[in-house]
């Protein structure tokens, strides 16, 4: 451990990993360092990386005095930091979440209905197609709140719990490993980069 | 049952220690490649050469530790296989976790910024920035991160729209390929794999098996699986002992518990 | 005169319905305004993390100046914020500038730690709380092993079965589960998107 830098990255994963005894001063000052940092992060990305070419660039390299009119908006969204001025920010709001819920129909429909309910069908030839038909169905009637969920409805739903149950279960058991995977990086830091003692 | 009741803190250090002390040990394990890890490699493989290659860091600093060895194995295999790469980020911090992760690959492979790779850093708002590239890369992309103008480069100067693009990867650690699938895929038939972290696997399989993913590798043990299909041992493979341990101890926790609840019951 | 209110209704709804026609019209006017909505959006988009940025800054300027409790760690935040700042835009983001070096070695290793701490707490609360209580859990617990102790090379090796039980479980049940919400939440995801373009969801816009 020669260097500034893994000096400062190991006092600060080791601030952190003091939380594992309870909170302190040492945890609670990295985690409000922390938020400081990368907030500082993305507010040079967004500025330098997104507003600069996309509309500084182009009003001094090419002139293009209409994309005032999106900055212009975009200003109004600074008017929600002060409560008499907030209404002004609803109209970039409108355009944005007007816009996106427009392009978002077809490419909903198409990918994740569609799409989703020809690949089942296609996949009946076989027994685990069989399995993923009845799979799917059942566990859509269990988030049908329409009726009762009693008889076969009921039957339908509650075997609808027992395949959710599995996909529970099994990215369960994904999240354990990728917590895992996340320790094993930094245990990998602290011994083999801070203190060397894997080669 | 005293069992029961165990402190959380020596729950702590027997996981400390069922993934720190694997760690000092190199005990390398076979690793069997999966048939998801399969179909990205042949994907990759079956691009002709000189191909441009769409990498996307849809990742945030959290999850680099388990990313980083799936996202270097993902580029080398590229650079090995004379793509060129188009670098860029949907989430803000991985235009910096891109950029660094794609220069220190190039420079170890000898690969050189304009005709090999270009990074084009962070858009915000991933629809507009997924839908504006299906129209021109250019229009959404003017410069690149370090804000030159990326079309003075030769090896970048014939490039358009997703037309031009064999393949586009999305590195993430949450819901971006999913966006990726609804609005490159089947709005302009752009072919799309990803490389998850493992927490994100199950949710990608329907579109594994529609076939709207081509591929997907997914956490460390993808990684090592990538590495081992390219030839190498890298940070995936070191990662295996300590990862089947962490395991162990786990499920050895989970039915210890469920053994000493049921003998409370009786 | 028309409130605030009631144009953003008339740009959501505009804007809306634009967005859902030029999906089918392959005209180039329309494909003209699509082009540059689409940046538009994004350019709004940019200002609004903006305002994220400076409301994060307003609340830990404001607990400085006012003494809160826990005053002297929201100086700590107002001050890194700053410093990240100046140095992002007096020395370039580029590799070896002041920029990088801090988001190298102090927010990635913070960063990732603190998602790190939760192998201990995924550990601590599977030991605490994964009972197998009735069939649902049962399944539950059973899944979660079996993936756990397949998705490593130990597991694969012990035996071939392993591997290819999980990978079942992964392409056939699990993935018919994933696949019923995916559906629902496209259908559901369709629905809301036309009350918010018809003005009949308010709420997203202050409505």
């Amino acid at each position: 451990m020669t260097d500034l830098a893994t000096i400062v990255a190991l006092a600060l994963t080791l601030c952190i990993l003091s939380f594992l005894y309870r909170e302190n001063p040492f945890y609670r000052f990295a985690e409000y360092l922390l938020v400081g940092v990368s907030v500082g992060y993305s507010t040079v990305v967004i500025c330098r990386n997104s507003i600069y070419p996309l509309v500084i660039e182009r009003i001094s390299s090419s002139g293009d005095i209409l994309v005032l009119i999106p900055a212009a908006l975009g200003l109004l969204m600074f008017a929600r930091l002060k409560r008499s001025w907030s209404g002004l920010s609803r109209l970039p709001l409108a355009l944005m979440i007007g816009f996106g819920a427009g392009v978002s129909i077809p490419a909903m429909l198409q990918a994740r209905v569609l799409k989703q309910v020809s690949s089942s069908m296609q996949s009946l030839a076989t027994l685990d197609g069989i399995v993923i038909v009845v799979g799917v169905i059942s566990t859509m009637s269990y988030f049908y709140f329409s009726r009762k969920q009693e008889g076969l409805n009921g039957r339908l739903a509650k075997l609808g719990t027992y395949f959710l149950m599995v996909f529970f279960g099994a990215t369960f058991g994904f999240t354990v490993m990728s917590r895992i995977s996340l320790l094993i990086g930094r245990l990998e830091f602290i011994l083999r980069d801070a203190f060397g003692l894997v080669s | 049952m005293r069992l029961l009741s165990l402190d959380r803190r020596i729950i702590y250090i027997l996981v400390l220690l069922a993934v720190g002390v694997p760690l000092l040990f190199r005990v390398p394990l076979p690793v069997k490649v999966g048939v998801e890890t399969r179909k990205v490699h042949s994907a990759i493989d079956n691009i002709p050469h000189g191909s441009y290659v769409m990498l996307s860091f849809d990742i945030e600093a959290s999850s680099l530790p388990e990313v980083k060895p799936l996202a270097e194995a993902t580029v080398r295999h590229c650079f090995q296989r004379d793509l060129r790469i188009i670098g860029l980020a949907l989430f803000s911090e991985g235009a910096a976790i891109g950029y660094n992760l794609l220069v220190q690959v190039a420079d170890e492979m000898g690969k050189v910024y304009g005709s090999d790779y270009i990074y084009l850093g962070f858009r915000p708002q991933y629809v507009s920035a997924i839908l504006g590239m299906g129209e021109s890369i250019e229009d959404v992309f003017p410069l690149d991160y370090l804000n030159n103008d990326w079309r003075e480069y030769p090896g970048y100067a014939s490039l358009g729209n997703y037309d031009d693009v064999a393949l586009v990867i999305s590195i993430a650690d949450g819901s971006l390929p999913t966006y990726w699938v609804e609005y490159a895929g089947s709005r302009y038939n752009q072919k799309i794999a990803a490389c998850l972290t493992a927490a994100m696997t199950t949710s990608y399989y329907p579109y594994t098996v529609s076939g709207q993913l081509v591929g997907m590798v997914s956490g460390l043990k993808g990684a090592a699986e990538y590495e081992t299909m390219l030839g190498y041992s890298g940070g995936g493979h070191r990662g295996m002992l300590s990862q089947s341990s962490g395991h162990a101890l786990i499920i050895l926790l989970v039915i210890v518990a469920n053994v000493a609840e049921l003998r409370k019951r009786k | 005169m028309m409130t605030t209110r009631k144009i953003s209704f008339v740009i959501c709804f505009a804007a809306g319905i634009f967005g859902l026609v030029q999906y089918f019209s392959p005209h180039p006017a329309i494909s003209s305004v699509y082009r540059s909505l689409l940046d538009w959006v994004q350019i709004i988009f940019a200002f609004a993390l903006l305002v994220g940025a400076l409301s994060v800054l307003r609340m830990h300027a404001g607990k400085v100046m006012k003494r809160d409790r826990h005053w002297v760690y929201s100086a700590v935040a107002v001050a890194s914020l700053i410093a990240m700042t100046a140095a992002g835009f007096a020395g370039g983001a580029d590799r070896g500038s002041l920029f990088a070096w801090l988001f190298d070695n102090v927010q990635v290793p913070m960063q990732s730690t603190v998602f790190a701490l939760l192998a201990f707490f995924v550990a601590s609360a599977a030991y605490r709380g994964f009972r197998m209580r009735n069939l649902e859990a049962g399944i539950l617990l059973v899944t979660a092993l079996l993936i756990m102790l397949a998705r490593i090379p130990i597991g694969e090796l012990a035996t071939d079965w392993l591997p290819r039980s999980a990978d079942w479980v992964l392409n056939v049940p699990s993935m018919s589960a994933k696949r019923a919400l995916l559906i629902g939440i496209g259908l559901g995801s369709v629905t809301t998107a036309l009350r918010v373009i018809l003005g009949i969801e308010r709420s997203a816009i202050g409505g």
